[in-house]
This record gives structure tokens, C-alpha cells and sequence, in this order.
């Protein structure tokens, strides 16, 4: 150990451990700087945004929160996404802006100070820069870890992309390639979370965060049924070419995803399936029309190799996590095409 | 007859699994002994809720939803007290004979079955499905191999015989290939084998059981809103220090993870710092499923009954620049959480973020002290 200063985190030796520093009132520092830091390769710069307000297919407003990239402003919702290569120093600097949050690089696996989780290590009232290098291409994403029940369900998410390190156009080093690349990122929205301020619950009040009614359904931010023909969701690819599909549950529903052609999955939660250090596990293939379903924050790598000409849809439904049925008394469903020319 | 029994989880040591010696594992017979009882329990935020639970264990020993083990082909006797004042039954969903019919109310019954291949099992009360087993009749039960080597030696969790060319894999690479430096996994080592039971608790369902109202079966999942989401009995800080949950360890030291969900909600476990294997399933007729392509998965999906078994490799956290490891200036141990990704199951009594269903591991170094 070293005089690294620790006020303020869990490791300062006069941190209590309680039911209250867990939870309602954990560890926070204004700002710290990064223990064993090294010079990036590459750095992103995000800062939280309140109060975005996104017109919905039904003529209202729902609002969102997101990650700002504060080098390139604009109000975006996903956050923008952070794309790097295999091997790159990275680091992501926030600025909280408004109160204390953290991110945490979902499925990157770097150091506890790296990692965004409040209560085992620290929130971030002003500004932190996490470190992390990327061992392995593939898809990820990345989220605020305070009160993260609400902060996720709020919008405060962006992808998180590894590409090898020869660039975009294969799944690893040597390993499948695609010409075509698609996010369907999934969402679902509850209007009365809303009403909910960022700290909501955290200090033992009853304000319902167990119950999720979502009314919105989303692909990357678009609004089924508006996700069916917009340009920022369809596939449009040649026959003969291979469409590599990034699809992320950011949703708190089961997604049962059924799509119109076979497809290889080749990638499972950021790590590919095959290769030559894995015997473990290889790639499988999903019939066309065969339901297939994820979990929240699960992520699948799908190649498809459309072979005809058409017109194809693809069909997301947000299922109840207990009761299974669609959502919204069955409206839970967004659906998307992939043309083929 | 109603011997209604206080717990207070935050305080009580309990929840210990019954460890298996070399010797005792050569006995033909196991016995354990359950009683089937009305607890209130205080959750997490001070509420108290009734439950019925299994308490018992080996004769004598006395735990709320004791972790049952035997190995594989040994004789298990099951001594079952009806202690609650209404009928109950007994179930190992998978398993021949491990099943009764209806134990009336202050009655006893002794059951006695072969302990099925390798794998981890669940038990639980089967009637009025799915509501005794909701209002906390539920537990593991874990069965050892009887031979759990692969060709070349490495121990695992699954017989011979239903080990697939994949799982061989994983176990054979741990202390082998470069990634995975350090041991086998050690199957005599508690502190390597995991037993995480996922439940939740909506109070108003156990309201109605605890006053003998009925309960509607064809509506309970429509009207079940859960308010408290627990591992093993527990949630929330009171997992961050229970030594049955949470897993502690040098890089090199893989640990088995057994998840069960007795629940009715979907979990979407996340474990932060190792992506793990997914070793094992179920079928839906409850026989254990060893996968023959094994995925490394930072969220596995654990539906209602669902068993999985994970291998947390305890690898170096693979993106942390390896100029910066070991760390000097960031103080050990390293810590992350595992927690449910559906995360209304991070709240309880419908806030307190993160006081449901979260708990740690922790890397306590760079490798294991030399004894």
C-alpha cells in the first residue's frame, strides 16, 4: 500500500461498513485520481444529462437520461457508443454534472476502482477516469451503477464495442467475417418511473421500484411500431453478403427475439464461441422462426447470410418477468425488416 | 403444534452447508432430518414475514432450508416432520422416489431413495404448486460424483458417465492453459462450491397462507408482486459478510457457483470481474443437463426451478492493462458484485437499492500463499 488518498472510498480506513454506507449513503468522492494509471491510447469523455424528452408514437413526451460525449455534444439517446480495439488503453472519464453516479463498462473486467460499484468501492460527485484494456472484440455496453435500478431504466446506457485489432469486418482475428453490421439495442419504458427523482427509494422509501409496467418499446431508441421501417434499425444488405446483428437486452423484460433467416450465433456476452484457445464452445446455428430468448443485459453476436431476394421481419417481444405474458397487455412487441437486394 | 420460530438473518450464523468427509463419503446410507415449520422472518428492512421452511439437516443439527448433500448411488433416508398446521408433501423434482404424499399436520414420514447422478437438484414442497414452494418450502440438494474425474484427472462436478467433451474442456484447462495458472478445482475445498438459491417474497401471498385464507392458483402469478428478493434467506448488506455466499479466493482457485431460482420471476444474474462458465442445466423433467457447448457468460438466465451450474475461473479481470498488475496502489481485495440484471430484484420493501438479491467475490490476491 501506498499514501494513494482512499478518503472517501470503501478502502479509506475510516469508512463505516453499515447498512447505510451500502446503500443509502455510500461511498462518494468528488474526484480521484486513477490508482496504477497509465497513459491511454484512447480516451472518451461522457457526462450525465437529465430532462430529454423524446416524443412518443402515441403523441405524448417520455423523458430519458444518458451519457453526453461532452467531445462531441449532441442530444442522443442511446448514449453515444464507445467502439475501441482490442488491446487499446481506454480510458472513460465522467463528469457526474448532476449529483453523484458512476459507469460501469458492462462485461469489461478491470480493477474494483475501475469497475463503477458504488458500495464496494466509490460514486463520483465531480470526475473519474476508469482504466480499462479490452482483452477480448466484441459487443458490450456501458451504464450508470447508482441506484441502477432506476439509472438504467432512465436511459443512462450506450454500447460498448471491442473490435479486434485489424478494425470492424471480422468477429475476432482470423475468425468470421461480415460486411454488414446492425445494434438492435431493446428498451422498454415505464412512464410512472418518471416521476421518480434520481435517489428515489435509496434511503427506504416504498416508491414501487419492484413493479415495472413498461409502455414504450424500443430498438436503439426508436419507438415500435416506428422501429418497422426506420432506416436507423433496418437491415439492408445484397444476397451474398454476411450481416453481423449486435442485439443487447437493455430491456427489464424477457426478449423473445424470432428472426425471418437462420442465423449463426457467433458471440455470447462479448465472447466469441470458437477459436482455437476455447475447445469449450463453439458457434450454433438458429433456425429461421425459432423463438430464441435473453435476459436483461445478455448480448448475442448473430451472422445471418441472406440467400433470396425480399422483404423479411423480425419480431422482438418484451415478455413479463414473472407472468411471461407480452407486455403491456400484449402491445410489448417491436418489429423491424431486413431487405434483401 | 404451531411452533412459530423468530429469524432475524442479519444475526443468526446459519445457512451453513453440511460438508461431506473422505470417510463419510464411503457410508452407504446418508440421513437427514426436516422439519417443516412456520418461521417469521425479518427481512432485510425490518419487516417481518411469515414463512413455512424446512429446518433440520444431519440428526441433530437444527438450519433453516438445510443444503442436503449425498453422493452419487448412496441410500438417502429422510426423516420429515410435519410441524406446520396444514398438509405438506416433499419433492426432489428429477428424482425416483425422492416424493411423498400428503403429511398431515403434526405427522412424520420416512422416505428412502438412491441419490441420482452428479448434479445439483432442488427440493421443495409440490403442492398447491407453486405456493408453498413461494412461501419458502424450498432447498438444494447437492449430489456428489461418485468418479467425477476426466480422462486426464481433472476433478469435476458430473460422473464420468454425463460428462460431455466440453465440460472435460474447462475442467482440464483450470491450472493448465496460461489463462487459467493456479489449481484444479478442488471438489473437497467448501469454500470452492457455491450454492446460491434465488427467491422472492411478495408478503401479501404469505399473509394469506399464514391466516388460512386460499389462494388462487390460476391467478397467483398475475397477482404476485414480490417486495423482497433473497439468496439463500438473505439480501442485500446482509450477504456483503455471509461466508456462505460470498466467495473469496486467490487467482488461480475456480469456484464452483450452483444457482437455483425456487421463485416465480426470471433472474438475469450478472457477475462483474470473471465471465463464467455455464456448466449445467436442468431438462424440464428435472434430470440434470451437462452442456456439451459450454459459453462463457457474464448474465445466465435463471427462470423458475431452473438449476445452473457456473465454474468462476478466478482468472486475472482480463481488462485490467497487465503494465498495472498486480495493482500497488489500488488496495486489496479486489471485489465485485454478482447481482441480478432485472433489477427490480435489486430493490426490497419497493426501494433500498442494492439491499436484494446482490452478493460479492473477492480476489485476495495475485495467487495462493505457499502453505
Amino acid at each position: 500500500m501506498t499514501d494513494f488518498p482512499l478518503a472517501g472510498t470503501r478502502f479509506d480506513a475510516t469508512a463505516p461498513l453499515n447498512f447505510d454506507s451500502f446503500g443509502c449513503n455510500t461511498y462518494k468522492v468528488d474526484s480521484l485520481p486513477t490508482p496504477d494509471r497509465l497513459e491511454p491510447d484512447v480516451r472518451f469523455v461522457r457526462g450525465v444529462r437529465f430532462g430529454l424528452e423524446l416524443p412518443t408514437p402515441d403523441g405524448k413526451t417520455i423523458e430519458v437520461w444518458r451519457f453526453e460525449d461532452e467531445l462531441a455534444p449532441r442530444p442522443v439517446w442511446p448514449s453515444p457508443p464507445i467502439r475501441v480495439r482490442q488491446g487499446q488503453l481506454v480510458h472513460t472519464q465522467i463528469y457526474a454534472r448532476n449529483n453523484a453516479h458512476t459507469i460501469h463498462h458492462h462485461g469489461i473486467e478491470p480493477t474494483t476502482f475501475n469497475d463503477g460499484v458504488g458500495h464496494v468501492s466509490f460514486e463520483v460527485s465531480d470526475t473519474y477516469d476508469y482504466q480499462w484494456r479490452p482483452h477480448t472484440p466484441g459487443t458490450f455496453f456501458y451504464h450508470c451503477h447508482k441506484n441502477t435500478v432506476l439509472h438504467f431504466e432512465m436511459g443512462m446506457y450506450g454500447l460498448l464495442i471491442v473490435d479486434p485489432p485489424s478494425g470492424p469486418g471480422t468477429i475476432y482475428e482470423g475468425g468470421p467475417s461480415y460486411q454488414v453490421e446492425a445494434m438492435w439495442v431493446a428498451d422498454d419504458l415505464d412512464p410512472r418511473w418518471r416521476t421518480l427523482g434520481h435517489s428515489a427509494g435509496m434511503c427506504g422509501e416504498d416508491v414501487g421500484l419492484n413493479r415495472f409496467d413498461p409502455k414504450y418499446f424500443c430498438i436503439s431508441g426508436v419507438f415500435a411500431p416506428n422501429t418497422l421501417n426506420d432506416p436507423r434499425v433496418m437491415v439492408r444488405a445484397q444476397r451474398g453478403q454476411t450481416v453481423l446483428i449486435r442485439l443487447l437486452n437493455a430491456s427489464y423484460s424477457i426478449l423473445r427475439t424470432t428472426l425471418p433467416m437462420d442465423a449463426q450465433v457467433v458471440a455470447l456476452d462479448g465472447h466469441y464461441l470458437g477459436g482455437p484457445e476455447k475447445p469449450w464452445c463453439a458457434p450454433y446455428t438458429i433456425r429461421a422462426n425459432t423463438p430464441f430468448e435473453m435476459v436483461s443485459a445478455q448480448r448475442m453476436d448473430l451472422l445471418i447470410r441472406p440467400r433470396l431476394p425480399g422483404v423479411f421481419t423480425a419480431k422482438l417481444e418484451f415478455l413479463d418477468w414473472v407472468t411471461r405474458a407480452i407486455q403491456n397487455g400484449g402491445q410489448g412487441v417491436a418489429q423491424t425488416q431486413i431487405v434483401v437486394t | 403444534m404451531n411452533r412459530r420460530e423468530f429469524l432475524a438473518y442479519g444475526a443468526l450464523g446459519g445457512g451453513a452447508s453440511v460438508i461431506l468427509g473422505a470417510a463419510e463419503a464411503q457410508t452407504a446410507t446418508r440421513t437427514y432430518e426436516l422439519f417443516i415449520e412456520p418461521a417469521d422472518v425479518e427481512m432485510i428492512d425490518g419487516t417481518i414475514v411469515y414463512m413455512l421452511l424446512f429446518f433440520g439437516g444431519p440428526p441433530g443439527v437444527r438450519e433453516p432450508r438445510p443444503v442436503l448433500r449425498a453422493v452419487e448411488g448412496e441410500t438417502v433416508v429422510l426423516r420429515i416432520v410435519n410441524n406446520a398446521p396444514e398438509a405438506h408433501r416433499f419433492q426432489v423434482p428429477g428424482v425416483t422416489g425422492a416424493t411423498t404424499t400428503n403429511i398431515a399436520p403434526g405427522q412424520r414420514r420416512e422416505i428412502r431413495f438412491t441419490a441420482p447422478v452428479g448434479g445439483t437438484y432442488i427440493y421443495l414442497d409440490p403442492l398447491q404448486a407453486p405456493l408453498y414452494r413461494l412461501v419458502g418450502l424450498h432447498g438444494a440438494f447437492i449430489v456428489t460424483p461418485r468418479n467425477g474425474l476426466t480422462l486426464a484427472g481433472s476433478p469435476t462436478p458430473y460422473s464420468a458417465t454425463s460428462q460431455t467433451a466440453a465440460v472435460r474442456a474447462v475442467f482440464d484447462a483450470m491450472g493448465t492453459m496460461p489463462r487459467f495458472a493456479g489449481d484444479k478445482w478442488n471438489p473437497n475445498d467448501i469454500a470452492r462450491d457455491k450454492v446460491w438459491v434465488f427467491s422472492q417474497t411478495d408478503p401479501a401471498l404469505n399473509k394469506r397462507v399464514e391466516l388460512r385464507q386460499s389462494v388462487d392458483l390460476a391467478t397467483l402469478a398475475a397477482n404476485f408482486k414480490p417486495r423482497y428478493f433473497t439468496i439463500n434467506g438473505r439480501s442485500g448488506f446482509d450477504l456483503d459478510e455471509d461466508p456462505t455466499v460470498r466467495i473469496s479466493g486467490y487467482v488461480g482457485q475456480p469456484t464452483l457457483i450452483r444457482t437455483i431460482n425456487t421463485g416465480l420471476a426470471t433472474h438475469a444474474p450478472h457477475i462483474h470481474g470473471n465471465h463464467c462458465f455455464e456448466l449445467a442445466g436442468n431438462t424440464t423433467a428435472g434430470a440434470v443437463s451437462v452442456r456439451s457447448n459450454v459459453y462463457e457468460r457474464d448474465v445466465w438466465m435463471l427462470a423458475p426451478l431452473d438449476r445452473k451450474d457456473l465454474l468462476l475461473p478466478f482468472e486475472i479481470p482480463p481488462d485490467i492493462p497487465r503494465e498495472a498488475w498486480p495493482p500497488v496502489q489500488e488496495p486489496w481485495p479486489l471485489r465485485y458484485v454478482m447481482h441480478c440484471h432485472t433489477e427490480m430484484s435489486q430493490t426490497a420493501g419497493g426501494g433500498n437499492y442494492p439491499q436484494g438479491a446482490l452478493c460479492h467475490w473477492e480476489l485476495l490476491g495475485p495467487q495462493r500463499p505457499v502453505a
